[in-house]
């Protein structure tokens, strides 16, 4: 990736931005939290530190990665969003995490749809996916919010317990982009 | 993020990571050489490993190089500043792949990145932390001029610190 910096997104109540390593606390505060258990969570704190600078490295090694979300008021912490794609994931997943007291807002949801159109009408990507525990009743309902269709014919992650959803492809539904 | 410099020495370039390095990498923390280096690595451990250490550039300023020979492109290993959740300082660290051990190639290119690190970023101090046992890290070390700093604060207490010489001393 170039020097061109990681672009800040905005939707109505949030701001999609860089990651800074203040962001740490209340991230490591999730993943440290039962309610990561869907997510191969809980985690150490030193386990989390590599999630969390993992997702931050993307950007350096893609030219795609993982955004803080905050609140657009406030600027507290929401949680984190983005575009993910580690060694083992056949396609970009699209991710998402807000911290306990940010959840059954929708905040997830607006922060997903912005990443969503940024890799399509920014990025130019076709093909994203959703890689998420079939346990995980609250993402999965997310991603079908999202549009995103349950696909059992694609790869999964090698060695990940997931089901595969793939996200409408751009130009599909409103606000999506150029038709292909 | 934070622009990332390619650094040239006499006989390597340091540039910025690909996910192209990542087998190259990947190979050596899967190996014995890298029990002293926190332990074996299966391979989606060695991309959090391989993919946090870049992330310095966007949380930091400052990060992990892939050393290349300069003249083939060849990776040889790692080299970079890094600094963890829990680490008090900003470390200097460096790794080669077996091959290219044993030609001061880790020597050439930590020594690179540590004045990169004192006249790009204005740093004043470097520390290393590095396991008592690994005496090819320790003998690095001490040819970079670092010795051993038994008040820094560390990481992690199995491990030793060596402090670098500062920008005034090596001037």
């Amino acid at each position: 990736m170039s020097a061109a910096g990681i672009p800040v997104l905005e939707t109505p109540r949030l701001r999609l931005r860089a990651p800074r390593s203040g962001d740490f606390e209340p991230y490591c505060g999730f993943w440290t939290s039962e309610r990561s258990v869907w997510e191969d969570g809980p985690l150490t704190r030193v386990q989390a530190w590599k999630e969390f600078a993992s997702a931050a490295g993307l950007w350096a090694l893609r030219g795609y990665g993982a955004w803080s979300v905050e609140d657009r008021a406030t600027g507290a912490y929401l949680g984190e969003a983005g575009l993910f794609q580690p060694v083992h994931y056949p396609e970009p997943d699209i991710g998402w995490m807000v911290v306990a007291g940010a959840e059954g807002k929708g905040i997830a949801h607006e922060a997903a749809l912005a990443v969503r159109d940024w890799c399509y009408n920014v990025r130019g990507l076709r093909l994203l996916m959703s890689y998420i525990d079939p346990r995980n009743a609250r993402s999965i309902r997310l991603a079908e919010r999202l549009g995103a269709i349950r696909d059992d014919t694609a790869p999964l992650p090698e060695g990940e317990y997931c089901i595969a959803f793939r996200h409408p492809a751009p130009g599909t539904t409103p606000g999506q982009g150029a038709p292909a | 993020m934070h622009p990332i410099p390619t650094l040239m020495t006499a006989r390597l370039t340091l540039r910025a990571p690909r996910v192209e390095d990542f087998e190259p990498f990947a190979a050596f923390l899967a190996s014995d050489r890298a029990e002293m280096e926190r332990g074996r690595q299966d391979r989606d451990g060695a991309w959090l490993h391989f993919s946090s250490a870049v992330s310095g550039w966007v949380l930091r300023g400052y990060g992990a190089f892939s050393v290349t020979d300069r003249r083939t492109g060849g990776y040889l290993g790692e080299a970079g500043v890094f600094r963890e959740h829990n680490y008090p300082e900003p470390e200097l660290g460096w790794m080669v792949v077996p091959e290219a051990e044993g030609k001061g190639i880790a020597f050439e290119a930590a020594r690179a990145v540590r004045d990169w690190a004192y006249d790009a970023l204005g740093l004043t101090t470097l520390v290393s932390y590095i396991a008592p046992e690994n005496a090819r890290s320790v003998r690095l070390a001490e040819r970079l001029g670092a010795a051993r700093d038994d008040a820094a604060p560390r990481p992690w207490a199995d491990r030793l610190a060596y402090r670098h010489p500062g920008p005034e001393a090596l001037a």
